[in-house]
């Protein structure tokens, strides 16, 4: 048993090399077609919309040839949250500020109407869908892509003086120290437990006593990451390090016409699913 | 406080995203609360923290990647709405400056653990909000969570942020404490 | 020394990582025995699986294979009490100041006792004794910010915090790394009296063979995850062939001794503490040295 080894086993991205088109596309294209979908999917009301998206989202899995056991891991452990959200939304919501649409049951407080179902049903597949789309994401693309991939997106914001580099460096600074604080993190709580402290060990009504667990790491922590960031901006500066100058990089992307198509279809496609006027 | 992002505040705004990360995908972040929006977290003291020692920009960008890194690694339907897990985020260490600017000069010792009360309750508050206002909750419901959730989050901000910051910024509390032993 | 082992390990294995791309197995078979009231060191290269070995003490890390035993507890059995055990050892890892989260002294170092159910006064007692051990005027220390320390007291309040508990074996990883020598020294002071006169086991593990030849009883060599060697410091600093061959560097006196050796002088190295060495330079000077080889001395 090894509960205190675990700074080793962490991972930010979950990239998984194989080859597909959609490992190939080009990060800045895929990133911003990803980013339109899911706005698009966090957006969209209509019971047609969702079946399209949810398709669509399951041809994107096909297409990256990712396993598609991936995408249902993350939905396996909601599942409970999702009958709970679920069973929440069609008891009160129908009672709620905005009662329309048509009555099915209605019983002292209990009010279900045909929005209240639409409601939890499209919740539920908004949810499905953003978790194989973003899955098909991260699991298609390395995490340095995505930076590299990020900012050349936001490149163009140069020009209205938004800090392109600053920001692709702080991200960039952010996923570096997540493994340093790992292993400081698993040493804190070693220190503490040969102190006596036990993690993890209260009940769940416990929420006092599991708060005040928190304290002997989190704070040591915190502290330490100061000392750090005080530490890298001095290293930074003896090497003359100057916030927002032009750097170069060592790798270049280079959207092909393959990748414009691809953001054309992603982009046409969900304003057809998100505008179109639907049926019921 | 000057202008733009000096290295100082990049680097600040790096070291305390990461650890934002670090709580999300370690679930060491959480005190499990029995409630439909999870547990109770603490992933967002980093941007109140950000927000008070280096200014609204870092506080920003790290809520921001509060916000992306609670998203992707969402496990619950309701994160898994970027307007519920990123926008609402982008404001806590806005709203933690503003709080300590505004009382740091009656008492800085106060300001900061206000600004990390008021920090968290942002959080708490905005997401909340979006979520009544995207279905997911009714007022009751968002009620409930706000008092389950947001007390001890709220808590733990303000403790963590004062043990953070007061040595940082070199202050002390104006009473002399003494120690539980004695 | 007295015969009773208090820290028995035989052939234990530990492997990082297992079934992952990542493996790495630290410990490859080692066995070490630690009497009572010894202080024993262990001494190896940067990833010799020191640090690992010493986890496995107090049992944060648990034996995957081989046994290890302490003081009569067998930390393969379930049933093994880990609080108790905990209380039992107490670990100092390295930079422990780093730990520190409370924000004055003496609640810092009453984590512990706290955390064990003891009642207020016992805490009260155990904190006092523990900052006397660690150097700390209870009355002086006690309500003063941790944040306002020096790095030297931060690491006495950390000692502090884990002799609170009682430990009957102390365990240190690199206890004076990062400290200012005359902060060390101190540091070193103090273990050695714990060690002669509160007659507490100590193990440490060190980089700095100064420091064991000061401290330690006995010392084990650990390389690539086992034990190659053991012995008193007098023994093991007289293997010249088995420094060389694991490349540990020896202290500078016995460095010196060395080299006189090297020039022709009969000289023992086991006797190489600083006035023996002081006594032996000083008996080659009276009975002449030769000239021709003074140079390379």
């Amino acid at each position: 048993m090894t509960r205190f080894e675990w700074s080793r086993k962490i991972t930010i991205g979950h990239y998984i090399p194989i080859d597909s088109i959609i490992h190939r596309l080009d990060s800045s294209c895929k990133l911003l077609g990803f980013t339109v979908l899911i706005v698009a999917i966090a957006f969209c009301n209509s019971y047609f919309g969702n079946v399209l998206f949810f398709t669509f989202a399951l041809f994107l899995f096909v297409l990256s040839r990712l396993p598609i056991r991936y995408g249902l891991s993350g939905i396996k452990p909601a599942i409970p949250f999702m009958v709970i959200l679920a069973v929440l939304q069609l008891l009160f919501y129908g009672g709620g500020v905005t009662a329309s649409g048509t009555v099915y049951i209605h019983y002292s407080f209990l009010l279900i109407t045909s929005d209240s179902v639409r409601l939890v049903v499209v919740s539920a597949m908004r949810f499905v869908e953003i978790i194989l789309v973003s899955s098909v994401l991260t699991l298609s693309t390395p995490e340095t892509e995505l930076m590299h991939g990020m900012e050349r997106l936001l490149k163009p914001l140069k020009y209205i003086r938004f800090p392109v580099h600053q920001f692709s460096l702080i991200i960039m600074i952010a996923v570096r120290f997540v493994p340093t604080f790992a292993m400081e993190m698993e040493k804190l709580m070693k220190a503490q437990a040969s102190r006596g402290a036990a993690f993890g060990t209260g009940r769940w009504w416990q929420i006092i006593r599991r708060t005040k667990d928190m304290f002997p790491l989190m704070i040591p922590l915190f502290r330490s990451a100061m000392a750090r960031a005080d530490d890298l901006v001095l290293a930074m500066e003896c090497r003359c390090f100057v916030p927002g100058q032009s750097r170069t990089t060592y790798r270049r992307g280079k959207a092909r016409s393959r990748d414009f198509s691809f953001l054309l279809i992603i982009i046409g496609f969900s304003l057809f699913a998100l505008f179109y006027p639907f049926p019921g | 406080m000057g202008k733009g992002l000096t290295t100082r505040r990049m680097v600040v705004a790096g070291v305390l995203g990461a650890i934002s990360i670090l709580l999300g995908i370690t679930r060491l972040g959480y005190i499990p609360v029995p409630t439909p929006a999870g547990n109770a977290t603490i992933m967002h003291v980093p941007a109140v923290i950000g927000g008070i020692i280096e200014g609204p920009v870092v506080g920003l960008i790290i809520g921001l990647i509060f916000g992306v890194s609670s998203f992707l690694n969402a496990s619950i339907p309701l994160f898994k709405d970027p307007l519920v897990s990123i926008v609402p985020r982008l404001f806590i260490g806005v709203v933690a400056f503003l709080v300590y600017i505004g009382l740091k000069r009656f008492n800085k010792y106060v300001a900061i653990g206000a600004a990390g009360f008021f920090g968290s309750l942002t959080n708490t508050v905005f997401v909340l909000a979006v979520a009544v206002a995207r279905g997911y909750f009714t007022l009751p419901v968002a009620l409930g969570v706000a008092i389950a959730n947001g007390l001890p989050e709220a808590i733990v901000s303000v403790i963590v942020t004062l043990a953070v910051v007061a040595p940082w910024k070199k202050i002390g509390a104006s009473r002399k404490k003494k120690s539980k032993i004695s | 020394m007295a015969a009773e082992p208090i820290i028995d390990v035989q052939h234990l294995e530990h492997t990082y990582m297992k079934g992952t791309p990542f493996v790495h197995q630290a410990l490859t078979g080692v066995s070490i025995t630690v009497y009572s009231g010894e202080c024993v060191a262990i001494i190896g290269h940067t990833g010799s699986g020191k640090s690992t070995l010493v986890q496995h003490f107090n049992g944060l890390i648990l034996p995957q294979k081989g046994k290890v035993i302490v003081d009569g507890a067998d930390l393969s059995d379930k049933k093994t009490d880990m609080k108790g055990l905990r209380q039992k050892v107490g670990l100092v890892f390295q930079d422990p100041e780093s730990q520190i989260f409370e924000s004055l002294v003496g609640d810092e170092i009453a984590y512990g006792p706290f955390k064990m159910g003891w009642p207020i006064k016992d805490v009260r007692d155990a904190v006092k004794g523990a900052m006397e051990m660690a150097g700390l005027p209870f009355d002086a220390m006690k309500d003063r910010p941790t944040a306002a320390l020096s790095g030297g007291q931060k690491r006495k309040v950390a000692l502090a915090g884990v002799l609170a508990l009682k430990p009957k074996i102390l365990v240190l990883d690199e206890p004076t790394a990062g400290l200012d020598p005359r902060s060390g020294m101190e540091l070193l002071g103090r273990l050695k009296t714990l060690n002669e006169q509160e007659h507490l086991t100590i193990v440490f593990i060190s980089h700095h063979l100064e420091e064991v030849a000061y401290l330690a009883d006995r010392i084990y060599v650990l390389d690539h995850g086992k034990n190659i060697g053991e012995g008193s410091p007098a023994t093991l600093f007289s293997n010249k062939k088995m420094l060389e061959k694991y490349r540990i560097g020896t202290p500078e006196t016995v460095d010196i001794l060395y080299r006189l050796q090297d020039a022709g002088f009969s000289v023992n190295v086991a006797h190489y503490g600083i006035a023996e060495v002081a006594s032996q330079i000083c008996s080659i000077l009276e009975h002449g040295p030769r000239r021709d080889r003074y140079d390379t001395v």
